[in-house]
């Protein structure tokens, strides 16, 4: 009975972020791929290690759904297509975007930091992951549809609905802060 | 006409944060629908500059109407839309009116590769405010490639143990799992429409 009255509520909070999804207006994909570069470029500027974003952001579309990646679709250690940060942390991301009313609206994404190498028994968790899955799981108290991993892949505490450039704060004003 | 280097709109807005209050450069435009690659510009400009971006119209605009849309506002982004036909007589107006074209803000100067000759004959004042900072619009740099392609969906393929057939099948089957991934697989095996 408390795990069903769990569930009930889990379910409610992806309820509560499909109803968010619909409500927030991006601009074009292009636009969107435009401004992530950009705020790319600033950020890059702001450290010493040296990144190309011109280089690593890349788009895709199809049909009016458009992907903008940096990295690797899946993280199996340092490429030069990461995005790198001076603490020795490395980035990649995937956001997928549909077109709609000269706009785009989310429909994924996925947003990786893996923390600097560890020795085997740090308690470091290695990596946080923010997903924003397209579509509700049927368990979505084990798997919220917007949600973190904390560095545990069968982990994931939903999250409030962050845009593309939330997450990256996050990523660069307060993880990378910490690390 | 001389060798002007293709860049990027992307760093045709670095190079005028890095050139500083009134900066002018120009830009000259593809052969290939120049209206959607000034728009991409304008795009640029307002990402990285992060300020509004207005395009100008050149042509039949009056020496007042210009002046007033120079200086009100004047710390914005603006593109000077130069039409291919615009005129040595055309030229030679905007010339004589140099000063009131001296803003805060950043002007581009956009222009057909043929039109660089009739600027520097009939407008050399404009020339000069210029100088060297003439490029050719390059192309969107990020565009993936197919080769980029190819390898992000091995990647896919690899790490999934799935082929973009059994992939296609199952989004038509509406049997996709929910996570990350999938819908990139779709996008990049070009059936966006299943997504």
């Amino acid at each position: 009975m408390t795990r069903d009255r769990a569930l009930k509520r889990a379910a409610d909070i992806d309820r509560r972020t499909h109803l968010e999804i619909g409500a927030r207006a991006f601009p074009s994909p292009r636009k969107m791929f435009s401004a992530i570069r950009a705020y790319l470029l600033r950020r890059s500027d702001d450290i010493k290690t040296r990144n190309n974003p011109i280089q690593l952001l890349k788009f895709a579309e199809s049909n009016g759904v458009a992907s903008i990646v940096l990295g690797p679709g899946i993280d199996k250690g340092p490429t030069p297509h990461d995005f790198h940060f001076d603490s020795g942390a490395r980035l990649s991301f995937a956001l997928i975007l549909r077109e709609r009313d000269g706009g785009s609206q989310l429909v994924e994404f996925r947003y990786h930091y893996q923390l600097p190498d560890q020795l085997p028994a740090s308690p470091s968790p290695g990596y946080f992951r923010f997903d924003l899955n397209r579509s509700p799981h049927t368990d979505p108290l084990s798997e919220p549809r917007c949600h973190l991993h904390p560095g545990l892949e069968d982990v994931r505490l939903p999250i409030s609905l962050h845009d593309p450039f939330e997450i990256l704060d996050r990523i660069f004003f307060v993880l990378e802060k910490a690390v | 006409m001389p060798d002007f280097s293709s860049q990027p709109f992307v760093e045709v807005a670095r190079r005028l944060e890095v050139q500083g209050a009134h900066s002018w450069l120009a830009v000259l435009s593809p052969l290939s629908d120049p209206t959607a690659a000034c728009d991409a510009l304008s795009t640029e400009l307002e990402s990285f500059l992060q300020t509004p971006v207005r395009v100008v119209p050149l042509r039949g605009s009056s020496f007042e109407r210009l002046r007033e849309q120079l200086h009100q506002p004047e710390h914005d982004a603006v593109i000077l839309f130069a039409s291919g036909d615009l005129e040595a007589g055309e030229w030679s107006s905007l010339d004589s009116m140099r000063s009131a074209l001296e803003r805060r803000g950043p002007v581009v100067l956009w222009m057909a590769p043929d039109a660089v000759g009739r600027l520097t004959e009939f407008a050399p004042n404009i020339r000069s405010f210029i100088g060297s900072s003439i490029f050719l619009a390059g192309p969107e740099p990020g565009i993936m490639t197919d080769k980029e392609r190819e390898s992000r969906l091995e990647e896919l393929r690899q790490h999934y143990q799935l082929s973009d057939q059994e992939i296609v099948r199952r989004a038509e089957a509406k049997e996709l799992p929910p996570e990350p991934h999938f819908v990139e697989w779709l996008v990049l095996v070009g059936r966006g429409d299943l997504v």
